[in-house]
């Protein structure tokens, strides 16, 4: 005997009472749906254009869809219990597609999944793998927002989610339900309608409620601005950065509407996690809120009512936010936007960024140090000017030129390069590279002191250039290209680790944590060759935070030079996670993490392990020089 | 006549020390001619009575009611009255903030302009004054008739005090009418009464993690008390709380330029040098020689501060005893 | 109230400046320049003065070209205008001949204020501010930090030595040199510089002015000092050395 598999019971006919009701039912629930949408995406279309955006070579956008859409993967990598769950009911909708266009043309007889037939027969129980996945996993969802309680969903608990995890839940219970009764009973028409009617109550739901990511974030992942933490051009002269809705920019807009609210950019946020008013979030959802109230046309400042000024300004740019944000949206070029209205406005009032900026418009360097007290750094340790003759310009920069540790660094990097025999010069002047200038919003210094660098390199016929300091890395790369085209630079772990076999081994047992800087990893995607550097010194342990998810010193953003922290301290933090590893040694590659964990690490007292940069550790094997 | 006038100043009921050392620069310049020393105020007697005796052709008290207290009016108006009946060749000034604010509206009077801030004066004379904030010194010559004016930096002439028999004082009564004074100064106040104002204190006592613990804090308190300092501290100071935040001098603290500033137990941190860069004269006391708070000193102590924190305490005290 | 800051482009305060070959001035073709300090705060101060009584302000500046780009951080800063009185020879004029290069170009403006930094980074003269108050036949006062509106004049806050101030009461029209320090300096800003672009820049020749004068100081070399700034250790057991550092403090550094 043929065990009978059961089948898809489907109502055999409709009567025109009910077909006439769906109608009207499936009338109501678009339009419903359309209220709330269409200013929506009205809002969105309405915002400015984005004026630097290319959508080829659209390569790596095919490839990030894939991967962060399709497979889920940030959702499932930082979260790996829930985000499966989350791809289960993602894939299960995919699935459902077609499930649900069918479902409703059957109606009318028109219908084009045959139960009967053999790829409909196969398509309803391919579904229905997915169907069960996804109630499984909408449930767990369901116990875990209620019962378990995360803290980054928010202290609240959101009624919406609720909702809508129960209807998607009767959506899938409905579907697989009528495998299991008969074809011509009234349980199959009970379970048809139950389906039909959650499916149209969900429709209208959906731009209600944060789950407009569901239409949304396939096109914010899809139509991002093309590379991590990306800065974009001001336009015009009446451009001068996210000052009211009208600097509003689609992408902007579009980031804001797909924001699902599931606080991984807080859970992330070193400003966050050390108690201050900051959180990424907030941000985005304050976009909405202001677009929601105000429109994209408002001249109202941004800053006020929505986001307050005062948590754009806490922000270090360590790029964690928008590293893990599962939709798509880049937290901080809309953070620096809004600094970039505030600061080029002269809204912004603050006394250390003020110093900060006038020491910058009257001299060289962040720190208002005299040019001289560098001449006298080169001049007493004999460093050569660069003359066009030597392959690398060494870039200083202010921590390397001026601070007592960040010249500690560089002269180790100088050893390593004597020993190497690379040739090398460093520049008669450097002025500052702009690097706090430009995440704090000062448009109008960073282009001066941009263009006034680009014009001494290329007097000086500068080709290759190294630098101790990823935040002068990334500056001189990526931010004066608005400007110019500056020379190939790199920095020094890269150097390190390409000339690794050249050096003497380490070769003790000395455990080294190494703190991954933002601006080298994930800025740069640099994050093996610091590594392959200290394992060459040491033994190298990790820290729980690491790679792609290490936690920022506290220093980027222009904020080394703000004043007194708000709550706890950021690197105090950082360096209590550093020191727990057990570690002997904490190996840095970032001159201002180095200042910051200097600190940190010496507040801790006794016992706390010594801090050395990857060149400082790369230099300490090599024979003393014999002069 | 023609000769050197030197202008003294009056300083709390004396003659100030800078006006002394205006008095050895004007003895270059009038070495063979003599010097006249002029005092100027509405009661000069004290004042005239402490110049004499110290080696002066003559002195002239330039003496008005509407001379006290001092207007730029008020001494520019007596003053030019006075040259133009001396005709000195060299008119010669303290470069004090009173002299800044009415000597070179008087030396405009006679279509002339201060030579400020006279740090040498050689052969001819060449007179040497800094320029680009000390970086570099230029020579200036006077190339016109008339008087000459100068003033002199404070400690570039070295003010030798003598005890000569006492010529008596001449007087010069200036005319003047109230009608021509148009400013009306007010009292001279301190700030008012703050618990501390570092930007404005002329000495700093400032102390660093070499301290060590907060228990030790008077030792340097007192060394502050005795050379009449605030008392400062650089980040892990007011960190740990020992001292208050107000306290603080570096980079997320106060920027600070005092007279002097004695660094102690500080290794010098960027974050805290350039809060202190500015100061005139800095004293670092570190028992590592090599602390880069060494490389921004004019004067350093490597040494224990447990140590020389004492000593210094006990010379302060015994210098003023 | 109508109010005439007269500012001065000065080589950046960390510029690496040499002397020219011929001794006489430094090499100006490498170098940056930038707002003179205190300039900045008589402009903050007019600025604020402005914005609390209305009015207007305008700055003033001689020199060659390269001064337009201070101006127009003047302008973007907030001032409403400008002169520019050209000239290339500002450094061989004596400080006379520049005041009354000002005071030709401030005079028929009738300004109720005229405010100047108290000194120059450069020369370092300080007494511009007071000649050209005496040319215009204006009451002065110098080391001013702050100025308050009266009703019949002005009331300002004079710095003295040691720490201590004084009040100083003034009818207008008057002129003030100001001290750096006094308030805080605002940043210039993007929208600013681009604000400043309409904004109107008079143009003045020293010829136009008849201001030409012979001068009656000149300077005739410029030199580096024989004694660079060098740190002095004090050797010896704590009781030598607290006793040396003393010794130094008095009669060299003269700091007590």
């Amino acid at each position: 005997m043929v065990f009978p598999l059961p089948t898809l019971a489907e109502p055999q006919h409709f009567s025109l009472a009910e077909r006439v009701l769906f109608a009207a039912l499936a009338v109501a629930s678009v339009a419903l749906f359309w209220r709330r949408f269409g200013p929506i995406l009205r809002n969105i279309l309405r915002s400015k254009q984005d004026a630097d955006f290319h959508l080829f070579p659209a390569g790596k956008r095919i490839r990030d869809f894939a991967g962060e859409v399709l497979l889920q993967g940030k959702v499932i990598r930082q979260r790996p219990l829930a985000g499966f769950a989350h791809a289960l009911v993602f894939w299960a909708f995919c699935a459902f597609a077609l499930v649900s266009l069918n479902h409703c043309a059957a109606l009318y007889g028109l219908g084009f999944l045959n139960p009967a037939g053999a790829v409909g027969r196969f398509y309803f129980y391919f579904a229905a793998v997915f169907a069960l996945g996804c109630a499984v996993g909408i449930a767990g969802l369901f116990i875990r927002r209620f019962f378990v309680r995360p803290k980054w969903l928010g202290e609240e608990l959101s009624w919406e989610s609720g909702l809508i995890a129960l209807l998607i839940f009767v959506l899938m219970a409905s579907y697989l339900g009528a495998f299991f009764v008969p074809a011509a009973s009234p349980a199959a028409r009970i379970l048809w309608w139950t389906h039909a009617i959650t499916l149209l109550a969900f429709l209208p739901v959906i731009p209600q409620t944060k789950h407009l990511h569901l239409i949304f974030s396939p096109f914010t992942v899809f139509l991002s601005r093309g590379s991590f933490s990306r800065i974009p051009p001001l336009v015009g002269d009446e451009d001068f950065g996210l000052v009211a809705g009208r600097d509003l920019t689609r992408i902007v807009s579009l980031q804001a509407y797909s924001c699902v609210e599931c606080g991984r950019c807080t859970e992330h946020c070193p400003a966050n996690n050390t108690g201050k008013l900051l959180n990424p979030k907030e941000i985005v959802l304050g976009l909405r809120g202001y677009l929601n109230e105000l429109g994209p046309a408002s001249e109202v400042p941004l800053l006020g009512k929505h986001i307050a000024q005062q948590a754009a300004f806490q922000c270090t740019t360590c790029g964690a936010c928008e590293f893990q944000c599962p939709v798509g949206i880049e937290h901080v070029p809309i953070i620096v936007g809004l600094r970039r209205g505030a600061v080029n406005t002269g809204a912004w009032d603050d006394e250390h960024g003020a110093k900060l900026f006038l020491a910058l418009e009257r001299g060289s360097n962040a720190l208002g140090l005299g040019a001289a007290e560098r001449d006298k750094f080169i001049e007493k340790n004999a460093l050569p000017i660069f003359d066009g003759t030597q392959e690398y310009c060494l870039w200083l920069g202010c921590m390397g030129s001026h601070d007592p540790r960040g010249r500690e660094i560089v002269l180790a990097l100088v050893r390593v390069m004597h020993y190497l025999g690379t040739s090398f010069g460093v520049l008669r002047k450097e002025r500052c590279t702009g690097d706090a200038v430009r995440r704090l919003g000062n448009d109008l210094l960073f282009q001066q002191l941009a263009e006034a660098n680009l014009e001494a390199l290329a007097q000086n016929k500068v080709t290759k250039m190294l630098s101790i300091c990823p935040h002068c890395v990334r500056t001189i790369q990526e931010d004066w290209k608005e400007y110019g085209a500056p020379p190939a630079i790199e920095h020094h772990s890269e150097f390190l680790a390409r000339h690794l076999a050249q050096l003497p081994r380490g070769g003790n047992q000395e455990q080294i944590v190494f703190h991954d800087p933002c601006y080298l990893g994930r800025y740069r995607g640099v994050y093996d060759e610091p590594r392959a550097v200290a394992s060459r010194a040491g033994l190298l342990v990790e820290a729980p935070r690491h790679r792609e998810r290490s936690f920022c010193c506290g220093a980027g953003g222009g904020l080394a030079f703000l004043g007194e922290e708000q709550g706890e301290r950021v690197s105090h933090a950082r360096a209590a996670e550093l020191a727990a590893t057990g570690a002997e040694t904490v190996a840095a590659a970032c001159p201002f993490c180095n200042s910051m964990f200097r600190d940190a690490l010496a507040a801790r007292g006794e016992g706390a392990p010594q801090l050395l940069d990857i060149a400082q550790l790369a230099a300490r094997g090599l024979p003393e020089q014999g002069n | 006549m023609s000769g050197v006038l030197v202008i003294l100043e009056d300083r709390g009921g004396r003659i100030s020390r800078l006006s002394w050392e205006a008095a050895a620069a004007a003895r270059i310049l009038g070495a063979q001619r003599g010097v006249t020393a002029a005092v100027v105020g509405a009661q000069t007697e004290a004042l005239a009575a402490e110049a004499c005796g110290q080696g002066f052709a003559r002195v002239v008290r330039v003496e008005h009611a509407l001379l006290a207290p001092y207007t730029a009016d008020g001494f520019a108006l007596a003053l030019e009255q006075l040259i133009r009946a001396e005709s000195p060749d060299y008119v010669v000034f303290p470069h004090s903030y009173q002299v800044r604010d009415y000597a070179p509206a008087l030396a405009c009077r006679f279509g002339q302009v201060l030579i400020s801030d006279v740090v040498a004066i050689g052969e001819g004379p060449v007179f040497t004054r800094q320029l680009m904030q000390g970086r570099f010194n230029a020579s200036y010559r006077h190339t016109a008739s008339g008087p000459c004016f100068v003033s002199v930096q404070a400690g570039a002439f070295r003010a030798e005090p003598a005890d000569l028999p006492a010529a008596a004082p001449e007087s010069f009564a200036p005319a003047l009418d109230a009608a021509q004074i148009r400013t009306r100064p007010g009292e001279p106040f301190r700030s008012s009464a703050q618990t501390v104002d570092l930007a404005a204190a002329q000495r700093i006592v400032s102390i660093g993690r070499g301290i060590r613990e907060a228990a030790n804090i008077p030792l340097v308190e007192e060394l502050a008390r005795a050379l009449d300092a605030e008392l400062a501290a650089s980040r892990p100071i007011c960190d740990s709380g020992w001292l208050p935040i107000e306290r603080q001098v570096g980079s997320s603290g106060h920027t600070v330029s005092p007279r002097l500033y004695v660094a102690v137990g500080i290794s010098g941190a960027i974050q805290h040098l350039v809060g202190m860069k500015g100061s005139q004269c800095i004293v670092a006391i570190n028992k590592d020689p090599d602390a880069p708070i060494f490389e921004v000193a004019d004067y350093g102590i490597a040494g224990d501060l447990f140590e020389v924190v004492p000593a210094l305490i006990a010379a302060v005290k015994a210098g003023k005893a | 109230m109508k109010i005439i800051v007269a500012i001065k482009q000065v080589p950046e305060r960390d510029a690496p400046v040499r002397i020219d070959p011929a001794g006489t001035w430094i090499e100006e073709s490498s170098l940056q320049f930038a707002l003179n300090e205190s300039d900045a705060y008589a402009l903050e101060e007019a600025l604020q003065l402005k914005e609390k009584h209305g009015g207007e302000v305008a700055v003033v500046s001689a020199g060659p070209e390269r001064v337009g780009s201070t101006i127009r951080e003047a302008l973007a800063k907030g001032a409403d205008r400008a002169v520019h009185i050209l000239c290339d020879d500002l450094h061989s004029r004596d400080a006379l001949g520049v005041a009354r290069l000002l005071a030709a170009a401030i005079k028929p403006e009738q300004p109720d204020l005229v405010l100047s930094g108290l000194q120059s980074e450069d020369l370092g003269l300080g007494q511009t501010g007071v000649i050209v108050a005496e040319l215009l036949g204006l009451p002065h006062a110098t080391l001013i930090l702050n100025v308050e509106k009266t009703e019949t004049g002005v009331k300002v806050k004079r710095e003295l030595e040691e720490g201590w101030f004084q009040s100083v009461e003034l009818p207008l029209p008057a002129a003030l040199s100001i001290q750096s320090g006094g308030n805080k300096l605002r940043y210039a800003t993007l929208m600013g510089i681009k604000r400043a672009k309409t904004k109107e820049v008079r143009i003045l020749t020293a010829a136009e002015l008849g201001a030409d004068s012979a001068p009656v100081v000149r300077m005739e070399r410029i030199a580096l000092p024989t004694k660079q700034k060098s740190t002095q250790m004090l050797d010896g057991s704590p009781k030598e050395a607290a006793a040396a550092l003393l010794e130094k403090l008095k009669f060299e550094a003269r700091v007590l």
